[in-house]
């Protein structure tokens, strides 16, 4: 029982912390009138906060792994919006789908053979550099 | 009603929901039985037969919702956590991720445009690919419509997860770092766990290009708004 209520203070405690950097980020974002918004800067932040360990992960992990894992519950609030849309049922709902799939279909096959071609340039340039420490190293 | 009793029971009826919609999709894996389509119709349901209105229900829901913010900010951890294996695939990383995000919004933007969609449904449309918190956050900024983007979202995330196995081997992407890209760059977080049938490395890969996306997407978003809508 203790330990529950221990976990649920450290939850809520590295929830405080993440609610802040996402906080400082609206303020910088309101401040220098940013397009991207400020729960990204809030990201950027504390993922340069956590690397040069200004915070130490063990700060947030607990907290942060516990928002991830009910990430869903967060946007069913803003979801239940749909019911003010009946019109997704219309003509224009179905072309507002279509192009959805249409560009997933485009994305993941660019993307796929991109990611691949980018694969192959890597392990070719390792492949070279490898080459070139055998060559300098022989006498 | 009074507002605080009012409060109360709205964030007890989308925590109840949302319970009730995960334990039944832990036992009952199919897609159309996602937890945010199930929860939010039970809600909707509830809503309409007891004549609430969406603005009351917010009354409460609003108090979900703000944290949406700490959860982005979240995603600073998996990130962090997976930095070696980043650093170990830069380039492919890198150049996978700025072409997956500009090929999901460049071409939903063309598509819209030449399907002549309304310029809120467009603008609700451009941020589909990315995570939902963060596509959330882009339709906001563009002056669309949070929900339908959330829509939006679902329906990549669901169909990218469903055709992506057949597009792979249409076009023998056969490398689990190109798979992963394409996951995690077209279909978020339902591409992601798809990619974990592909091995340790397709997952990584896709779980830090999803984060990587939402990153850049947000600042493309609006470039791609004004470029081409």
């Amino acid at each position: 029982m203790e330990q529950h209520i221990r976990k649920t203070l450290v939850i809520i405690l590295q929830i405080c912390i993440l609610y802040v950097f996402s906080y400082i980020g609206n303020v910088i974002q309101i401040f220098f009138n940013l397009i991207i918004p400020g729960s990204i800067i809030g990201l950027l932040l504390l993922f340069i906060c956590l690397c040069i360990k200004i915070i130490p992960v063990h700060w947030i992990e607990t907290g942060a792994g516990f928002v991830l894992s009910i990430l869903v519950l967060f946007f069913i609030p803003t979801t239940v919006d749909i019911m003010n849309y009946p019109s997704l049922l219309s003509f224009h709902g179905a072309l507002f789908v279509l192009a959805i799939v249409v560009s997933t279909i485009i994305s993941i096959a660019i993307t796929g053979m991109a990611g691949q071609f980018f694969e192959k340039k890597a392990q070719k340039r390792k492949g070279d550099k490898e080459c070139n420490k055998l060559h300098s190293h022989s006498p | 009603m009074q507002q605080a009793p009012l409060a109360l029971s709205m964030i007890l009826l989308t925590v109840i929901a949302y319970l009730a919609a995960a334990r039944v999709y832990k036992r009952y894996s199919y897609p159309f039985l996602i937890p945010v389509l199930t929860s939010t119709t039970i809600i909707i349901i509830v809503l309409s037969v007891f004549h609430i209105p969406y603005e009351s229900y917010m009354v409460g829901g609003q108090w979900i919702s703000s944290l949406l913010g700490p959860s982005v900010v979240a995603l600073a951890y998996p990130l962090y956590k997976q930095r070696r294996f980043l650093l170990d695939h830069l380039l492919p990383i890198g150049g996978g991720v700025l072409v997956g995000a500009s090929s999901g919004m460049v071409s939903v933007a063309l598509l819209a445009k030449a399907f002549g969609i309304n310029h809120s449904l467009s603008m609700s449309l451009i941020p589909k690919s990315l995570t939902t918190p963060v596509a959330i956050e882009v339709a906001k900024g563009l002056g669309g419509n949070p929900s339908l983007a959330v829509v939006g979202v679902m329906i990549a995330g669901i169909f990218g997860a469903i055709v992506a196995p057949s597009i792979f081997k249409l076009l023998r992407v056969r490398s689990p770092l190109g798979r992963g890209i394409a996951l995690g760059s077209a279909s978020h977080a339902i591409g992601t766990s798809k990619a974990a049938e592909y091995g340790e490395v397709a997952f990584s890969m896709s779980s830090v290009t999803m984060a990587l996306c939402a990153i850049i997407g947000s600042v493309l978003g609006p470039i791609v708004a004004w470029i081409f809508l």
